[in-house]
């Protein structure tokens, strides 16, 4: 998932996915977006994440 | 008048409640402390008092900048049966109140910007120690709080993150990767 968004969005490489706008998580069933409350990117579409 | 209760000398001290299953010490008024035992004595506290540690047994990847649930596989021991040991890795205990909980997760590489964290029913509670610039192999994150669980539905579990830049792996054992926890205070 971390790869995929940097693809999208080269300037999140730089971005603190630990800050709690952008919450990366895994239960145990694969990486998934769990919270984007980024102040100006949108949250990308399940098209673009394929 | 003060009640005095003598103990036999061969079936000790019997206090037998009523049908409400209640049994209640109360201090005169004005004073309100109920010391047991006395100084020198000990008291055993026991029944349904829910108290688990778990570890894990294999390493696990977790993946950079993703906060992942640790797979916490061996019971050092769970009284009330509570740690889901098998699918969720989760305590989901049965007695309302309030937890002390502690957690460790140790990553296998050298790495930085880690972290381990208490989640309770899914959603980050208490972060741990944070490794921000630190990069070294067997950095282990620390997290120790006190949450209230209801007792039915509320759970908790101990996730990792690290953002190092790759996929990383786990340390594992019971000294590396833990959690565990205690009901400090009855709701």
């Amino acid at each position: 998932m971390y790869e995929k968004l940097i693809k999208i969005y080269p300037e999140l490489a730089t971005f603190n996915f630990a800050s709690g706008a952008i919450t990366l998580q895994n239960d145990g069933a694969g990486d998934y977006i769990a919270k984007w409350e980024h102040p100006t990117l949108a949250k990308p579409t399940a098209e673009q994440l394929v | 008048m003060a009640s005095i209760i003598n103990a036999s000398t061969t079936s000790g001290v019997v206090i037998t409640g009523d049908t409400s299953g209640n049994l209640s010490l109360q201090t005169q008024a004005g004073a309100n402390t109920i010391t047991v035992p006395n100084t020198s004595g000990t008291m055993m506290v026991s029944g349904n008092m829910p108290a688990f540690s778990v570890y894990s047994n294999a390493q696990q990847t977790v993946n950079n900048g993703t906060f992942t649930k640790l797979s916490l596989q061996v019971k050092e021991f769970d009284t009330s049966s509570s740690f889901d040991n098998s699918t969720n890795y989760r305590f989901t205990p049965t007695v309302a109140g309030y937890y002390q909980i502690n957690g460790a997760g140790q990553i296998a590489t050298a790495s930085q910007g880690l972290l381990v964290s208490i989640y309770k029913n899914g959603s980050e509670y208490k972060r741990g120690i944070w490794f921000g610039n630190v990069a070294s192999i067997g950095n282990q994150s620390i997290v120790s709080t006190i949450v209230y669980l209801n007792g039915s539905t509320d759970y908790i579990e101990l996730y990792m993150y690290q953002a190092s830049g790759s996929n990383y792996l786990t340390n594992y054992g019971s000294n590396s990767t833990y959690l565990n926890g205690t009901l400090v205070r009855a709701a």
